[in-house]
């Protein structure tokens, strides 16, 4: 009787003890996987940020935007009005950022206030927006020029220009 | 009974053990396994990134390198937004796009996992096989200008070629940029080294898996390339059309994969004509008058829904609108 009862004890010992092994590899499991799942959250942000960053340089020279000069750095005003009017809609899913926006650096918005373009005195366009409310956004200089011709001559009027591409979330 | 008991417990104690022992290597592997497609996707991504500085830009063409560590496997796929890929995908449309995806190679195991997931790239023109496998890869990039810039055409290639009788543009070209994996005229005959043989002089020198670029330009031929500015390529999975840097994608990718991004950079010749087209109207409004915009509209009704096979014919009007493009006062680009 003594025997049988030692045994039930072992076998009880023995289950609690494969419970107890159970639980401790599963609590370092999911610590395991919730680190895990924080560091791909991390890398897939700083890919993004990188993309963005990356991709500053590249919306720059696409030809539905730049100058079609032989130099880098250079927007086109027509382009982007015709693209701020709604020519851009198909471009959605082209953009490998959040959103594409281009602002003039003078006149500045603190004195003239934002004024979206195309329109009189315009200040601002906005080429692409995904809708994604809170996105970082990284910046680089842009000359904005626009073809001219006055008394003859063909030239181009440029200005200081600012583009800002938006950070896909993740 | 006391040898009973011994018996059980360790009957007990194999069996629990035992069970936790296959579960800690079935879960090893399985972490092993997520790690690796993470990995691998990870890599995806960054050669989307990397390959951003590569291209030509404002250049005539360029070149950059990227080294892995271990042998990597990457794949692509091209969808042309019209119905179709070179796996026979039917969904999405529009722009089309590349996706990539990368296996490494593995010590542990099978040799090639299953890739990681797939990036889509719908900005990028990526020309290569559906399968490279390498240490080494090479990344060529030049323009794409028909007859305005449309993109960047980035050639991904990790095997080696020989180039035979081309004419000294191209070759000026390829030792200008140090292409390490491209020989003029030395080839190694080793099997692994793929013969492109320009014009049918070489071709003899060419076997039914090496690659044979005709020229075809008859009439406002770019000085330097000659009748190379235009024309076909044969290679072991068919016949294909070229119209300028267009060649190297024909040279370095597979057919269904070249047939699928010139469908896509045909539309986006469409689109950006349709935003000429817009312009034209804006430049006509400040005494910067131009007549291009029929001609604009002709090129993209044409070229949107056009494929490879039309380039040739298609390339004709477009060199027509080149040269009333020159003649305008402002011109439209």
């Amino acid at each position: 009787m003594m025997n049988r009862e030692g045994g039930q004890m072992k076998i009880q010992q023995m289950a609690f003890m494969i419970v107890a092994v159970f639980i401790f590899f599963t609590l370092v499991g999911l610590f395991f996987v919730s680190w895990q799942s924080r560091s791909i959250g991390r890398n897939a942000a700083d890919l993004q940020k990188q993309q963005a960053l990356s991709s500053i340089e590249v919306i720059r020279n696409m030809p539905e935007l730049n100058c079609d000069l032989t130099e880098g750095l250079c927007v086109d005003e027509d382009k982007l009005n015709v693209l701020a009017a709604g020519l851009s809609d198909d471009y959605a899913e082209f953009w490998p950022v959040a959103s594409v926006k281009v602002y003039k650096v003078y006149p500045s918005f603190e004195t003239e206030g934002s004024k979206k373009c195309p329109g009189l005195n315009c200040n601002y366009w906005e080429v692409y927006d995904s809708g994604q409310t809170s996105s970082e956004e990284f910046s680089g200089y842009v000359n904005i020029c626009k073809k001219m011709r006055e008394r003859g001559s063909n030239y181009e009027k440029c200005e200081v220009g600012k583009l800002l591409v938006g950070v896909y979330e993740t | 009974m006391k040898r009973a008991e011994f018996n059980f417990v360790w009957l007990f104690a194999i069996i629990a053990g035992g069970m936790i022992l296959v579960l800690a290597v079935y879960g090893a592997t399985r972490l092993g396994d997520t790690a690796r497609f993470q990995s691998d996707t990870e890599i995806a991504k960054q050669i989307s990134i990397i390959t951003d500085p590569m291209q030509a830009g404002f250049a005539e063409g360029s070149f950059g390198k990227i080294i892995f560590h271990d042998e990597t496997r990457i794949n692509n796929w091209c969808f042309d937004g019209a119905g179709g890929d070179n796996r026979g995908s039917t969904t999405g449309g529009g722009f089309g796009r590349n996706s990539i995806s990368v296996s490494s190679r593995s010590n542990v195991g099978e040799e090639w996992g299953l890739p990681g997931a797939e990036i889509s790239i719908p900005n990028k023109y990526i020309f290569s096989n559906p399968s490279n496998s390498g240490k080494e890869y090479y990344v060529f990039s030049k323009p794409f200008k028909f007859p305005y810039k449309v993109a960047d055409l980035i050639f991904l290639m990790s095997g080696e070629y020989c180039f035979i009788d081309a004419p000294d543009k191209i070759n000026d070209e390829i030792l200008g940029l140090g292409i390490p994996n491209i020989a003029i005229e030395n080839c190694t005959s080793s099997d692994s080294e793929v013969k492109v043989c320009f014009g049918s002089g070489s071709a003899s020198q060419c076997g039914s898996r090496d690659v044979v670029v005709y020229g075809a330009c008859v009439s406002d031929c770019d000085r330097n390339l000659g009748v190379y500015t235009e024309g076909s390529i044969m290679k072991d999975d068919g016949r294909i059309e070229y119209v300028g840097g267009l060649m190297y994608g024909g040279i370095f990718s597979d057919k269904e994969i070249y047939n699928c991004n010139v469908k896509r950079l045909l539309y986006r010749t469409a689109k950006i004509a349709e935003i000429f087209g817009a312009k034209a109207d804006l430049m006509n409004g400040r005494d910067c008058s131009t007549n291009l915009k029929p001609d604009l509209f002709l090129i993209e009704g044409m070229a949107m829904n056009s494929t490879s096979d039309d380039l040739l014919s298609l390339n004709v009007f477009v060199k027509q609108v080149e040269e009333k493009n020159k003649r305008e006062l402002c011109g439209v680009w």
